[in-house]
C-alpha cells in the first residue's frame, strides 16, 4: 500500500523546493504540451481513444486520492462515475444544455453523493468499507436500468452538443477531456500543500495527533469522500462526453475494479503522467486486444497483482542491494 | 390475512434454502477471514470456474466422466487454485490486509478470464442428479432438490463445525483467529493454518455453487453475482463468527425473497447495499456479537 508515513519534518523539505520548478513538474508540464499539440500530429481514431483514456485518467485519480489522503480502497467508484455522467447526458439530452452547465452540476453532485455515502459508512475502514464499496458498485447498473425514463436505460444516451459551436466535435471531445484532467492534476497539486490536505494527511497517518490537533477523523474521512466522489463524476462526465455515449453497462462492478487496477498501476500517483499511465492501461490495453477480449481481465489480473508483488519485493531488493554495497 | 400467511410461509422456507447456499459461501469467506484477515474477493470467480469445469468434464466438452468424477477432479482443481493463490499473495498477508485483500480482486480478474478463455461467454445449464420428488406439507411444496440442499448444507456445515470445535486443526484455527502472534509463539504454523482455511473456503464455494446453479442456469456471471449475497450474510455475522455467518446466510435468503416478492425484484441490489450499511452500523461486530470497541 502506500503507506507513506507522512512525517512532520517532510512537509519543510517540500515547502523548500516549492519555491523553484522540480523536475517532475518540468515533465508534467512537458507532457501536457505535448499532448495539446498531438491532435496535429495524430488523426480520428488515436485522437477519440485519447479522450476517453484522460477521462479514465481522472478516474484513476479519484481511487487514487482515497488511497493517498484516505488510506482506503474503493471498489464503488462506478457510482460517483455514472453520476457525473448521467448529469452530462441526462442535461445534454433532456435540455439540450452543453457540458459548460452541466460539469459544475456532475462535479457538485459527485461530492454530496461522496458525502452521502461517507456519512453512513464514516465508522468503516479496511475491508468493510470496500465490502460496502462493492454493494455500492453493484447497485449502480440497476438504479440506472430502472430509472429508464430519466437515463435511457439499458440503450443509453447519446452526448452530442457541442460546447463551443462551430469547432470539429472530436477535438472538443479530446480538449475538454484534457482540460479537465490538467484541471484535476493541478488542483491535487495545491491540495498537497494546502492547510486542509495536510491535516487529511495527518488524519490518515496519526489520527490521534490529528485528533489533538482538532481534525477530527469523521471529517476526514467525509471530505477525502467528498473530493474523491467529485473527480470521480468529473472522470464520468468525461467519459459520457469524450466517449460519447453514456449507458448503464460502463458502470459496473468491473468498471470500478478496473479503475482500481489503474490506480495500483500507476502506483496510486496523483501527478499527471502516473495518472495517463493509469488511463492508458484501461483504455489502450481493451483497444490493442479488442480481438480477444476474453484475455483483458487475465491480463488486468496478472498487471494488478504484478504491479502489487512489485510493490512488496522492490523496496526489499533495493535494501538487500544497498546493504550488499554498504558491505563491500 | 390468512393470505398473507399463504404466502409468507412457502417465501419464508424457500428463503431458507437459499439461504442455507448464502451460507456456505460466507462460510468460507469467514473461515479466510478469520484466519488471515483477508477478504477473498476472488471467491465466487474461482468457485464459478469451479462449476464450468464440472461442466466441462461432464458434458464432453473437455472430457466425458461421470457426474461424481466431474466433481472429484474439479476440487481437486480448485484446491490446487488455492494453494496457488494462497503462495502468491502469502507474502503480502503477513504485511498488509488490505492490499492481500486487493491481490485477491486480481485472482478474481485472472479467474474470471480464463473462465471466458476457456469456456466462452455462453449460458450452459447444470443439473444435479437429485431424483424427481416433490410433496406438499402444510401447504409448503417440497422439493427433492430443497431435501438435497438442505441435506447437504448440514452435512457440510456440521462437519466443518465439529472439525474446528474438536480437532487438533480446529483448535490451531481458533487459536490463529484469537490471536496469531501467541498462536506462532506456542509453536504453530500460521501458514499451514492459513493454507487450511484456503482449502476448506475452495470446496465450500464449489458445493454452494454446485447446488445453486441447477436454479438459474450458469454463466460467467451467476456464481460471483450469488457470492454478493454471501458476502452480505459475511456482513451481518460481522465477518469474523462462523456462527454468524450460518445465521447471517439464512436472514439474507428470506429476507432477499421476502424482498423481491412483497417490494420489488428489480432493486434487489439496491436493498442489499441497504442491509449491508445498515448492518455495519448497527452490529459492526455481528448480530451475535455484543457491541463495544474496535474490530481492527
Amino acid at each position: 500500500m502506500s503507506d507513506h508515513p507522512v512525517t512532520l519534518g517532510r512537509f519543510d523539505a517540500e515547502e523548500a523546493r516549492l519555491a523553484g520548478l522540480k523536475p517532475a513538474d518540468l515533465l508534467s508540464l512537458g507532457l501536457a504540451a505535448a499532448l495539446i499539440l498531438l491532435p496535429l500530429l495524430v488523426g480520428g481514431s488515436w485522437i477519440f481513444a485519447l479522450g476517453v483514456c484522460f477521462a479514465n485518467s481522472i478516474g484513476v485519480l479519484a481511487v487514487s486520492v482515497l488511497v493517498r489522503y484516505g488510506g482506503e480502497v474503493s471498489i464503488g467508484h462506478s457510482f460517483f462515475a455514472a453520476v457525473g455522467a448521467y448529469s452530462v447526458a441526462v442535461l445534454d439530452t433532456r435540455f439540450g444544455l452543453s457540458l459548460l452547465a452541466s460539469l459544475p452540476l456532475a462535479l457538485a453532485l459527485g461530492v454530496v453523493s461522496g458525502v452521502a455515502f461517507a456519512w453512513p459508512s464514516r465508522k468503516l475502514s479496511g475491508i468493510y468499507l470496500a465490502v460496502s464499496t462493492m454493494a455500492l458498485a453493484l447497485a449502480v447498473p440497476e438504479l440506472i436500468n430502472n430509472a429508464d425514463g430519466l437515463t435511457g436505460g439499458y440503450e443509453g444516451l447519446y452526448v452530442s452538443q457541442p460546447v463551443i459551436p462551430g469547432i470539429a466535435m472530436s477535438l472538443q471531445r479530446y480538449y475538454a477531456a484534457l482540460i479537465v484532467l490538467v484541471a484535476v492534476v493541478y488542483g491535487l497539486a495545491r491540495l498537497r500543500h494546502s492547510r486542509q490536505g495536510l491535516q487529511l494527511l495527518l488524519a490518515k497517518a496519526h489520527p490521534a495527533a490529528a485528533d489533538a490537533f482538532g481534525t477530527r477523523r469523521v471529517w476526514a474521512r467525509v471530505a477525502v469522500m467528498g473530493i474523491s466522489g467529485g473527480i470521480a463524476a468529473l472522470c464520468g462526465a468525461m467519459l459520457g462526453f469524450a466517449g460519447s455515449t453514456v449507458s448503464p453497462s460502463g458502470f459496473t462492478l468491473w468498471s470500478s475494479i478496473f479503475l482500481l487496477v489503474g490506480s495500483v498501476v500507476s502506483f496510486y500517483g496523483l501527478s499527471l503522467p502516473r495518472a495517463l499511465v493509469g488511463g492508458a492501461f484501461l483504455t489502450l490495453v481493451p483497444q490493442f486486444l479488442s480481438a480477444s477480449g476474453a484475455w483483458i481481465p487475465v491480463l488486468y489480473g496478472l498487471a494488478l497483482l504484478g504491479m502489487i508483488l512489485l510493490g512488496h519485493y522492490l523496496p526489499r531488493l533495493r535494501a538487500m542491494i544497498a546493504d550488499r554495497k554498504g558491505g563491500v | 390475512m390468512t393470505g398473507i400467511l399463504r404466502d409468507l410461509f412457502p417465501l419464508v422456507w424457500s428463503g431458507m434454502i437459499t439461504g442455507c447456499l448464502y451460507a456456505l459461501g460466507a462460510l468460507g469467506l469467514v473461515m479466510i477471514f478469520k484466519s488471515s484477515r483477508v477478504v477473498n474477493f476472488s471467491h465466487g470467480n474461482v468457485a464459478g470456474f469451479a462449476a464450468f469445469l464440472i461442466y466441462g468434464f461432464s458434458s464432453g466438452m473437455i472430457m466425458e466422466l461421470s457426474w461424481g468424477a466431474a466433481v472429484l477432479l474439479a476440487v481437486l482443481a480448485v484446491i490446487a487454485i488455492a494453494f496457488m493463490t494462497y503462495a502468491v499473495i502469502s507474502p503480502l498477508v503477513f504485511e498488509s490486509d488490505l492490499t492481500a485483500t486487493i491481490a485477491t480482486l486480481g485472482i478474481g480478474l485472472i479467474a474470471q478470464g480464463a473462465t471466458l478463455l476457456i469456456f466462452g461467454a455462453d449460458i450452459v445449464s447444470l443439473d444435479l442428479p437429485v431424483p424427481r420428488f416433490s410433496m406438499s406439507v402444510l401447504g409448503l411444496f417440497i422439493t427433492g432438490y430443497d431435501l438435497t440442499v438442505l441435506a447437504v448444507a448440514v452435512v457440510t456445515i456440521g462437519a466443518l463445525f465439529f472439525v474446528i470445535d474438536h480437532t487438533k486443526l480446529g483448535i490451531a484455527f481458533r487459536a490463529i483467529s484469537e490471536n496469531p502472534f501467541a498462536a506462532e509463539v506456542c509453536g504453530l504454523n500460521l501458514r499451514s493454518v492459513h493454507l487450511f482455511s484456503w482449502i476448506v473456503a475452495a470446496v465450500l464455494g464449489v458445493v454452494g455453487a454446485l447446488l445453486i446453479v441447477p436454479t438459474t442456469f450458469l454463466s460467467v456471471t451467476t456464481v460471483a453475482a450469488f457470492m454478493l449475497q454471501a458476502f452480505a450474510a459475511a456482513v451481518i455475522g460481522g465477518f469474523g463468527s462462523l456462527p454468524g455467518a450460518l445465521l447471517g446466510g439464512i436472514l439474507i435468503g428470506v429476507l432477499m425473497n421476502l424482498f423481491t416478492f412483497y417490494v420489488s425484484p428489480e432493486f434487489s441490489s439496491t436493498f442489499l447495499l441497504g442491509v449491508i450499511l445498515l448492518a455495519l452500523n448497527i452490529f459492526p461486530n455481528g448480530i451475535l456479537e455484543r457491541v463495544g470497541g474496535t474490530r481492527v
